[in-house]
């Protein structure tokens, strides 16, 4: 099976934009005459970029590097370190996504930058599932909050507009939140600048075009809706304890029953593989019963094989089901390996503390940095800016928000769909511009859903905005359509339209499920993409905003 | 028959026809091309006058002083100016294919002038031009080759990169009889080649090397390539005319002319047929059949071009060349093809006439071909009225066939229309259809800028459906350099008024052009219309528009752009005047900051003590107290760590400068405190290993080494709470598994943890009996069911389960014991007392 997810099924052509970026990042190598492909076509090595000098016999070195501050000092203690030592190599400085001022800057004060050869790899976005596009910008929420760097903002909205290029002008976008609303604005002051040609996307015929774009989140500075996110990965995730990373999980290769001890292996998992796909948004025990049930009926047909007789074509249907049994057996071992982190007493303390965070108490800050060392200090004080934390108690909404959309669950029955409640209080906003319909259905409450959603919108922090784009206020025919908006968003050859949901600051696996979950209704008119800065749980996200003094 | 009046004035040479209809009378008066160096452009191009310094004139009533005069084709003055240029003697001038004029003078200077005669340029050709001045030179295209006093060669190979190369030297010893070059995109080796007639036999001249060829041709007094350099046609001594291929292997032409004495010109006409002029003769020399004679009572100039050549004389300018095929079958007298047919019927249309009806029947099956023809020859026409006429009669038999390309007529007439455009005697570039699309429409509406004819350049590229920015951006920079007195506002007007017509055109271009004009005001009021940030940030800096253009970076959303203001007021203006100007925008400060703190760490602590942000000071001195830590050499010495707890006391004092900061004043005492002690503890275990752990680590540390004294000591220094305490005592206690001194603190007093802590202490290290110890001191009864539970004790798990009458719980633990099967049946039994229970 292929590491890379498969993305055949994927509601707008996501190939494409894999197959530019590769075609691009061959380019760069190829002009190179050098070595490597990700797929080690030519024989590279690949290293992670540290400070540590570089070993290597080769004579051209190139750096495919983030536009990070960091970054450009190791480089630039590598090359000291050659110089020092009397090496000449020639150096390849590949900006992702483009090359920046301030990185410039800094290799020009250490004057290594004529040394360089410096170009540019446009990759803005990675598309991690057939329906997740990525913009890994792991640290986007810490760059916005703590450090007020906007950088992340300009690189989505870019990311966006490339991809109105593709698949044409998104008509409708809305934006919750202060860092959604300005991604929102700089992506019109793009299209502004640089319009996008309408008319692209009617040569290719059949390109979806993208109907909505939902920007939400992202530097609404609160505790609360965070601590739903973390609530989510704590009654949902079954993926998450593995650390799911780019659509691979590192093992233990005993875990997954092989022989050698100690040697971590690459598990790709992603839609690729149909039994994750069914299983990914299960909530852990559900995820043992289905695996059981698998294996059960498994087992039936293999002593229905040795017991009757069989007639050629059974038997090539059994062999046909036999193809499921590496991915049943590698599903088994993730199992067995999460039963390990479920039973230990430190999963319930993870439980206890993040419903601790949901009733929204504050934590003893000087406990804190007396177990864990002062050069914490840093660290608290990017939580605290980035809202996630507090020293004194203010008061918040919160309560408010929570008994209004009934977020908490008491009873939870794993069994059933029902119990996925919004780990997000937005998809229900959100989903309640489209249909009342899918709210009951869920088993919200009707109290919830007969609230105007303005007032909905208005409880969650931050600004709101929404804009029609126009893209079709050439062709005047479309403005005279009775109701324009709903003519748009349903396109006639009866698919069903496409939305765009952009998570600034990161999604977690539980939010994806929410919303595949709304997206396979069947009363569901829209299909659903997500967008992020980066897949997150709690754990990567609050590592993003450990600074150590020391 | 029709046209018998265009094909009387054809002449037949051989089997082919020529003709020259004239262009224009000439609209200058009193030039004499005699008395005049003249250079004349290919292409329709201008025509540049100057008085020949190297002939014995009478001057009229005119100055001493030359001027160099530019005229358009059809004789309008474009310009003119005065030569004043010292170096000598004026040796040639000729046009490049960018339309500049270059002259050069006997010291081998190379002056370039536009078509508006103003001086653009000059270059030497070097030293040894100047020490032995020029004698001669060839141009082409955008080169030329020239010869010195010493017999040296020289070469431009491109006047747009100014250097000279020397050629091979050929030891001559005179001068040679001729010249000639053959251009460097024609030739083998890429570089420019020299033809030299000398004695009996050609130089073939190079960089770096010299060939003999045709040895023993005889001495030739004229020689002259073709235009793409595949042959050369050669006046001998004794008055023959040779066409030859290049490599002088071939003879194509040898024809004895009536007079040794060699033509004054010797020009290709096309590649068909070669001209010879002598004084009132015109000579035209094809491969076969007798020559055709001109005469002429007036000196001409041959201009050749790609399909003929121009004759320019005194008084009119015409178009020497070949009648093409169409225009053959149409004209040619007693033409029965279908496209004379088609002609003639539509003559007999127009006096309706039924004849016309007969034409078209005889021809019906080749009507299109004929209809072809028309257009074709149409576009040949330089007579207005005759294009019309054939392209009537192109469309009139398109009426009758269904065969036909119909948008060729369409396409044929939007050509005509521009050509007839520029060919206006206003405008003067008489272009051939052919010329045209050699030229192509982009270089002409080049050429129409250049000579400031915008309108018809912006009408064309319009009507061609071509880019207008080109033209729109030229007219713009030129109206800025032409209004030197018209005040920004107006001309701002102005500019805008013409800018709008075309979508996306690059604002920041104009007024980084204003700019350089000295517009600088202008500039910035043309900046603010440019949409794209990223080209109108750049020219607002440029201009020293740095804070307008630090609000449109910040708008933009760009940080890039930010950085790169940033960069540019950080260099340009006094720190503290920089740090004001960044203070007052929050997105430029936190990059600023975000810079500073990976990179000028000094001068960010600069910053945040100019704008009094202590505590921000604070945290950096903070942060630099590990990097002292991390730095042994800044450690050694004088009290291990003394100077990393000042700079620790330091951070304390300037947090306790503000309110909001008392957490972290604390912390920063406390973390004093605590390197303080933890040195001490060095000290007395002479063991480095509490430095820069934390408190609990320290506490634990010292109950590890068996330390307790320094464990309380720490812990009251610090008020540690009893139960964090607790905790960290009981897992040290197990660390070093002294389950003595564990009972004993459990003794101590009932914990403020409970037991829980002792028995998953004592759990997780395997020690199921000290476990025991503690495991019936649970007060709950659920977690003793588990704890029992987990080191095996199902008889007891049960018993306390039972107590909890949990189903739930009962149920869980009979998974856990599954595996054992007396055990499963324990739960069984009180599972089943216990549903007797509900």
């Amino acid at each position: 099976m292929s590491q890379i997810p498969n993305l055949e099924h994927a509601p707008i052509n996501l190939t494409a934009i894999r197959a530019r970026a590769q075609a691009e990042l061959g380019t760069i190598l190829k002009n190179l005459i050098l070595v490597a492909h990700l797929n080690t076509k030519h024989g590279a090595e690949l290293r992670h970029l540290t400070a540590e000098p570089i070993q290597t016999e080769r004579t051209k070195v190139v750096y495919l590097v983030r536009a990070q501050l960091e970054l450009m000092k190791f480089i630039c203690s590598h090359i000291h370190n050659d110089t020092s030592k009397g090496l000449h190599r020639e150096y390849y400085l590949y900006f992702v996504p483009r090359r920046v001022v301030a990185c410039e800057k800094i290799l020009e004060e250490e004057k290594v930058h004529e040394l360089l050869n410096i170009g540019e790899f446009h990759l803005y976005m990675i598309p991690m599932d057939e329906d997740i596009l990525s913009f890994e910008l792991d640290l986007a929420q810490k760059e916005y909050l703590v450090d007020g760097d906007a950088t992340s903002l300009w690189h989505i909205a870019k990311g966006i507009h490339n991809l109105e290029f593709s698949f044409g002008v998104i008509p409708n976008v809305r934006a919750k939140g202060k860092a959604a609303t300005r991604v929102a604005d700089i992506l019109n002051r793009m299209q502004a600048e640089e319009p996008v040609n309408n008319s692209s996307d009617r040569r290719h015929g059949r390109v979806r075009l993208l109907n909505c774009l939902w920007a939400v989140l992202g530097g609404h500075g609160h505790s609360n809706v965070f601590a739903v996110d973390i609530r989510g990965i704590a009654r949902r995730g079954s993926m998450q304890f593995l650390g799911v990373n780019n659509g691979a999980v590192e093992l233990d290769a005993s875990i997954m029953g092989a022989q050698q001890e100690g040697k971590k292996m690459k598990v790709p998992l992603n839609s690729s593989d149909k039994l994750f796909k069914e299983i990914r948004d299960l909530n852990f025990e559900i995820v043992v019963q289905v695996l059981r049930q698998k294996a059960t009926s498994m087992k039936q047909d293999y002593t229905d094989i040795s017991t009757t007789s069989q007639t050629v074509s059974e038997l090539k249907d059994f062999v046909k089901k036999l193809n499921s049994l590496p991915e049943m057996t590698r599903h088994i071992n993730l199992a067995q390996h999460l039963s390990t982190f479920t039973s230990k007493p430190s999963f319930l303390g993870k439980l206890d503390m993040e419903q601790t965070l949901l009733e929204a108490q504050s934590y003893d800050m000087r406990e804190l940095l007396h177990s864990y060392g002062f050069e914490h200090i840093a660290t608290l004080n990017n939580l605290e800016k980035a809202g996630l934390f507090r020293k004194q108690d203010s008061k918040s909404n919160w309560l408010t928000i929570k008994r209004a959309l009934q977020l908490l669950v008491e009873d939870t029955d794993t069994t059933k769909w029902r119990e996925l409640k919004w780990p997000l209080v937005l998809y229900l906003a959100w989903s309640y511009y489209y249909g009342e319909g899918i709210l009951v259905d869920i088993g919200i409450q009707d109290s919830v859903a007969k609230r105007p959603i303005e007032e909905i919108l208005r409880l969650l922090p931050g600004p709101h905005s929404e804009t029609k784009r126009g893209g079709f206020s050439s062709i005047p025919s479309y403005d005279t359509l009775p109701g324009s908006l709903n003519s748009l968003e349903k396109p006639a050859d009866g698919r069903r339209a496409l939305v765009l949901v952009v998570f600034i600051g990161g999604v977690t696996f539980a939010e994806i499920s929410a919303l595949r979950f709304l997206s396979s209704q069947e009363g569901m008119a829209y299909d659903l993409i997500v967008g992020t800065t980066k897949i997150v749980n709690g754990q990567t996200l609050v590592e993003t905003f450990v600074d150590r003094l020391g | 028959m029709a046209g018998v009046s265009v094909a009387a004035e054809w002449q037949l040479l051989y089997n082919r026809y020529y003709r020259k209809p004239e262009l224009y009378q000439m609209q200058w008066k009193q030039v004499d091309l005699t008395r005049n160096k003249i250079a004349c452009a290919p292409f329709g191009g201008p025509i540049a006058v100057i008085r020949d310094d190297a002939k014995i004139v009478q001057l009229y009533a005119e100055s001493a002083l030359r001027k160099l005069r530019i005229f358009t084709s059809s004789g309008r003055l474009i310009s003119e100016t005065v030569w004043k240029n010292p170096g000598g003697r004026l040796i040639g001038l000729s046009w490049t294919d960018d339309l500049t004029l270059v002259c050069i003078t006997q010291d081998g200077t190379v002056y370039s002038y536009n078509i508006h005669a103003e001086l653009v340029g000059t270059f030497s050709l070097g030293k040894e031009c100047f020490d032995n001045s020029v004698v001669e030179c060839v141009f082409w295209g955008n080169g030329v080759v020239c010869i010195n006093e010493a017999f040296e060669i020289f070469a431009v190979p491109d006047f747009k990169i100014p250097k000279t190369v020397k050629l091979a030297d050929c030891n001559l010893e005179e001068l040679p009889h001729c010249m000639a070059v053959i251009e460097p995109q024609y030739t083998k080796s890429g570089d420019v080649e020299v033809l030299l007639g000398v004695g009996d036999h050609v130089l073939l001249v190079e960089e770096d090397g010299v060939q003999h060829l045709a040895e023993g041709i005889g001495p030739l007094q004229k020689m002259v390539v073709s235009r793409k350099g595949e042959f050369v046609a050669s006046f001998t001594h004794d008055g023959r005319l040779l066409v030859m291929s290049t490599d002088f292997a071939d003879v194509i032409i040898d024809y004895a002319c009536e007079s040794a004495l060699p033509p004054d010109q010797l020009a290709w006409c096309g590649l068909d047929s070669v001209l010879l002029y002598w004084d009132d003769m015109l000579l035209m020399v094809g491969p076969y059949g007798d020559p055709v004679r001109y005469i002429y009572d007036e000196p001409i100039i041959l201009i050749p071009e790609c399909d003929g050549v121009r004759i320019l004389s005194n008084t009119s300018m015409e178009f020497l060349h070949r009648v093409p095929d169409s225009t053959v079958s149409i004209f040619q007298i007693g033409s029965t093809l279908p496209a004379a047919l088609l002609y003639d019927a539509l003559e007999h249309f127009d006096r309706r006439s039924a004849k016309a009806d007969e034409n078209l029947r005889l021809i019906r099956s080749s009507l299109p071909e004929a209809v072809e023809a028309c257009i074709d020859a149409a576009g040949y026409e330089f007579d207005i009225s005759q294009q019309r006429t054939l392209l009537r009669a192109a469309s009139y038999g398109q009426t009758f066939s269904s065969h036909v390309q119909r948008d060729s007529i369409q396409e044929m007439c939007k050509t005509l229309r521009v050509l007839n455009a520029v060919r206006h005697v206003d405008i003067g570039i008489p272009l051939s259809i052919q010329q045209y699309k050699l030229l192509t429409p982009s270089v002409l509406i080049n050429r129409l800028i250049n000579a400031h004819k915008h309108l018809l350049a912006l009408r064309i590229s319009e009507y061609l459906a071509m880019n207008q920015e080109v033209v729109l951006m030229h007219w713009t920079c030129t109206k800025i350099s032409a209004s030197a007195v018209i005040p920004d506002v107006s001309l701002l007007e102005i500019l805008l008024d013409k800018l709008k017509i075309c979508k996306g055109i690059s604002y920041a271009a104009v007024a980084a052009h204003a700019d350089k004009s000295g517009r600088r005001k202008l500039a910035a009021m043309l900046v603010e219309h440019e949409p794209r940030s990223a080209k109108q940030i750049p020219l607002l800096l440029s201009i020293g528009e740095e804070d307008t253009a630090l609000m449109k970076a910040t708008e933009s959303g760009d940080t890039d752009l930010v950085y790169l203001v940033l960069f540019h007021i950080w260099h340009k203006r006094a720190p503290l005047e920089f740090f004001g100007t960044i203070q007052a925008r929050p997105l430029a400060r936190d990059l600023f900051i975000t810079y500073a703190g990976c990179y000028k760490h000094e001068f960010l602590k600069d910053f945040f003590l100019s704008t009094g942000q202590l505590q921000d000071v604070a945290f950096l001195l903070w942060k630099e107290s590990w990097e002292l830590a991390k730095n042994p050499m800044a450690s050694k010495g004088s009290p291990l760590h003394g100077p990393r707890i000042k700079l620790i006391e330091k951070t304390h004092n300037l947090f306790a400068e503000t309110k909001e900061h008392i957490f972290e004043s604390k912390a920063a005492e406390e973390h004093a405190k605590l390197l303080r002690i933890q040195h001490e503890l060095e000290v007395t275990t002479k063991q480095a290993i509490f430095v820069d752990s934390s408190i609990s680590d320290t506490i634990r540390t010292c109950i590890v080494l068996g330390n307790h004294r320094a464990a309380n000591r720490v812990k009251t220094e610090f008020k540690v709470s009893e139960k964090r305490w607790y905790w960290l005592k009981v897992f040290a206690l197990a660390t070093i598994r002294d389950w003595d001194a564990l009972e004993k603190f459990s003794k101590e007093k009932r914990p403020p943890i409970g037991y829980r802590p002792f028995v998953e202490a004592c759990v997780d290290a395997g020690e199921k009996d000290e476990a025991l110890k503690y495991i019936p001191k649970l007060a709950d009864p659920r977690e003793r069911a588990e704890a029992y539970a987990k080191i095996g004790m199902a008889k007891e798990a049960a018993d306390a389960a039972s107590q909890t009458k949990d189903g739930e719980l009962l149920g869980r633990l009979k998974l856990t014991f599954a595996q054992n099967a007396a055990a499963s049946s324990i739960f069984d039994t009180l599972r089943d007392r216990h549903d007797m229970y509900f």
